[in-house]
């Protein structure tokens, strides 16, 4: 057992950390996006994407013969807590979702077209799987592909595509095959997000970011272009998830949240007396922490057991990491607008709140997080059923 | 990071399940509580002779030298079994004590006989209406010649009357002392009282009894740093895994019958509002799992617990007092009655959570590391 990084692993973890600091740039690193400041949105933040690629920092993790460096997951991590933990964008999608389901399943065709761009930071990609009916059960996406001459027309409408605005592809489940059973008749594809039958209509959020509905007019896409097996997009659509979940919700922000709190409960006050002299102001921020460090716990099983080498994606592990992190994430935010009083209600971005309104901002931006990538109730079947071994429970 | 157990961690592990399996069976569990003496000699023989009780105790004085990782897989198997035994009292707690402030003379005269099974010793620390805190003790401790008088009561002592000796937390011109009392001396009485969990608790009264002073174990006024500090490094994260490992034996019994209890034509487990209990259940004992190692493995490498031992026993306790509630939920009635077992982790879950330092004095230990310093 040993809960420090090994040697090699804190040298990376110290440079990277060193790298950051010489590279903060507050443009490009907003803390107030919360969980937005993952995307490579704006044209600095890509470059600063492209300073990771040149520095060799991505795609670590995949095999030589693409570019990669083949070392181990926790490189990955490392990297991308320490971006998250200096809100600057993060590694996910394309590294993590596309890159990685690329090699495990795509053709040649594709992956010289794809990897390369992706190791150099030029493109970036919006995911889309949700739509009107298809949230939880995801399996019951609609979008259809019909088979054409040289390849697919699709036609449908897709949800929550938060990088539809800003990305160059789209990676995208739609229905080839809606006679066979509803996860085996899906299938993935790769289309520029700039193709006139894709249309992108922004949906502002409760956070101060934005996400899509994207609706297919006619698309077209070459045969080329369909990822995999024709039928297999579901099966890898959750391969992708299982590996990649921890790149979606990472612990950094949490506790970054939680270190910022207790510096603004260290020094504040009211009624001229400190509010640390409090006891439910104790209370509160003794339990806070005491949570932040279970779920830091969970973190470091979830990338143990990915680390273990057993071949198994850690599902369950994953499962309860994200199930216990993001309830702590919005519970974090609620304490803490409880501990500013009626400070707490002036909104985000002004002088005149406590923390400049960071709280009452996470507050709003945090509401989805026990909702995406797989809602609470979700996590919760997941562990019931693989863990527990109780029935099917839907 | 890596959270494999070595193989010998492991053997560790698996050989005090065995044990306990065999020796310490839930009708041992059912048949003792309530009982004066309170513990099985057949197991505690078995401890004693598999060398867990003097697990932490270092080779010099008859013990396995082991470190408190290794402690706290041991006490997770004990918590699963929900073993009755005075381990923690004597073997972690008073063998913590002597080792960080006895004499050689004492050390030699107890370490070795607690690491055989052969002495108890048990701890008299809290007061009736009196707190968790050093100024909750109150019994006085008056110097007459080479004597301490002491004068008061104890209560909460656990396994008292299989004591060889009680390590009283007494209050002298100095501050409070440690004093290791037999419970035989005049003016020293012993009265056994029930307490939720069925483990023996005693009230202890002192009238004027009489200890010389060579029986203070360290310098006179650090009686307190010592205890509290032992208590904390090591007894914190020792009643943490057992409460892990009793939250997590609760909840597998409840996951079991939910695969076979049927109602409506479905098994209970087939229902969400009874899976999703289930699921928030292992999803926190996992986590407090983790967080105890965390807490005992920076233990053994000798780096400060002082933030997350508390957190370790806040935490482990907290959840296996929920988890008890809800495994009570799912099993129904029969939970409420005495025939089934979760009564019997419901009960203990509810006294260990107010057992050595409580949820506010915890909170407040936490509290103080991260907002005072």
């Amino acid at each position: 057992m040993d809960f420090d990084f090994t040697p090699e692993e804190q040298k990376f973890a110290d440079e990277v950390e060193r790298w950051l600091a010489l590279n903060h740039d507050p443009v490009v690193m907003d803390p107030t996006r919360e969980n937005f400041t993952q995307l490579a949105d704006t044209p600095e933040r890509r470059a600063f994407m492209k300073k990771l690629a040149a520095k060799g920092w991505l795609g670590m993790s995949w095999p030589k013969q693409y570019g990669g460096q083949e070392i181990p997951g926790v490189y990955e991590y490392i990297l991308n807590e320490a971006l998250a933990r200096h809100a600057a964008p993060q590694i996910g999608k394309g590294v993590g979702i596309i890159g990685k389901t690329l090699i495990r399943h795509g053709s040649e065709k594709l992956k010289r077209e794809f990897l390369p761009k992706i190791l150099a930071a030029e493109i970036e990609f919006a995911v889309g799987y949700s739509e009107p009916n298809a949230g939880s059960d995801a399996a019951n996406m609609q979008l259809k592909a019909e088979k054409v001459e040289g390849g697919w027309r699709l036609n449908g409408q897709k949800m929550w595509t938060t990088s539809a605005h800003f990305a160059d592809w789209y990676w995208v489940g739609a229905r080839t095959d809606p006679d066979k059973p509803k996860h085996d008749g899906i299938s993935l594809f790769l289309i520029p997000m700039k193709h006139p039958g894709l249309e992108v209509q922004s949906l502002p959020t409760v956070g101060k970011d934005t996400t899509n509905q994207v609706f297919f007019k006619d698309v077209f896409v070459p045969d080329d272009y369909l990822v995999g097996k024709r039928g297999q997009g579901f099966q890898m659509i959750s391969e992708a998830l299982d590996l990649e979940r921890f790149t979606m919700f990472t612990l950094s922000p949490i506790a970054e949240r939680t270190r910022v709190l207790v510096d603004w409960a260290r020094s504040a006050m009211r009624d001229d007396k400190p509010v640390r002299e409090d006891r439910d102001v104790r209370r509160v921020i003794a339990n806070i922490v005491t949570d932040t460090a279970v779920a830091k716990a969970l973190s470091t099983r979830f990338v143990c057991a990915a680390k273990e080498g057993s071949g198994k994606p850690p599902t369950i592990e994953s499962s309860q990491y994200k199930l216990f992190t993001t309830t702590l994430s919005q519970r974090v935010c609620d304490e803490a607008l409880d501990l500013m009083g009626a400070a707490g209600t002036i909104r985000e971005g002004q002088d005149e709140a406590p923390l400049r309104g960071r709280f009452e901002g996470a507050y709003r931006a945090t509401m989805n997080e026990t909702v995406g990538g797989g809602g609470s109730e979700i996590q919760k079947n997941i562990i019931a059923r693989r863990q527990l071994g109780l029935p099917k429970n839907f | 990071m890596d959270l494999q157990l070595s193989d010998e961690q492991q053997l560790i592990r698996d050989m005090t399940r065995g044990l306990l399996k065999e020796h310490c069976p839930r009708a041992v569990v059912r048949k003792l509580e309530n009982d004066p003496k309170g513990f099985p000699a057949g197991l505690w023989k078995q401890m004693a002779e598999a060398g867990l009780t003097g697990l932490l105790i270092p080779e010099s004085y008859g013990g396995g030298a082991q470190t408190m990782l290794e402690a706290a897989l041991v006490y997770e198997e004990l918590g699963r079994a929900i073993a009755p035994t005075p381990h923690f009292v004597s073997s972690l707690l008073s063998a913590g004590i002597l080792l960080a402030a006895g004499s050689e003379a004492q050390k030699r005269e107890w370490l070795p006989r607690i690491a055989s099974g052969d002495a108890v010793i048990t701890v008299a620390w809290l007061e009736p209406e009196r707190g968790y805190g050093e100024a909750g003790v109150k019994l006085v401790a008056v110097a007459q010649g080479s004597d301490l008088v002491l004068s008061g009561t104890k209560r909460h002592v656990q396994y008292a009357s299989a004591a060889d000796r009680l390590i009283v937390l007494a209050r002298t011109g100095a501050g409070i002392d440690l004093l290791l009392v037999d419970p035989a001396t005049p003016g020293v009485k012993l009265t056994h009282y029930l307490s939720a969990s069925g483990e023996p608790h005693y009230r202890v009264d002192f009238s004027s009894a009489r200890v010389p002073q060579s029986a203070r174990i360290g310098g006179a006024g650090t009686g307190w740093a010592t205890f509290s500090r032992v208590l904390r490094d090591d007894g914190l994260i020792a009643l943490a895994a057992f409460a892990i490992g009793s939250a997590a034996a609760c909840l597998e019994d409840t996951v079991e019958y939910a695969k076979v209890r049927k109602q409506f034509d479905k098994p209970l487990g087939a229902f969400q509002a009874l899976a999703h209990y289930m699921a928030d259940a292992s999803t926190r004992i996992d986590g407090g799992r983790v967080l105890v190692h965390e807490a005992a493995w920076n233990r053994a490498q000798g780096r400060s617990v002082a933030r997350l031992a508390p957190m370790a026993k806040l935490f482990a306790c907290n959840t296996y007092q929920d988890v008890t509630r809800t495994c009570a939920q799912i099993w129904g009635g029969v939970a409420f009655t005495i025939e089934y077992d979760t009564q019997l982790f419901f009960r203990r879950a509810k006294e260990l959570q107010l057992s050595w330092w409580d949820v506010p004095y915890l909170e407040e230990l936490v509290a103080a590391d991260v907002l005072d310093r």
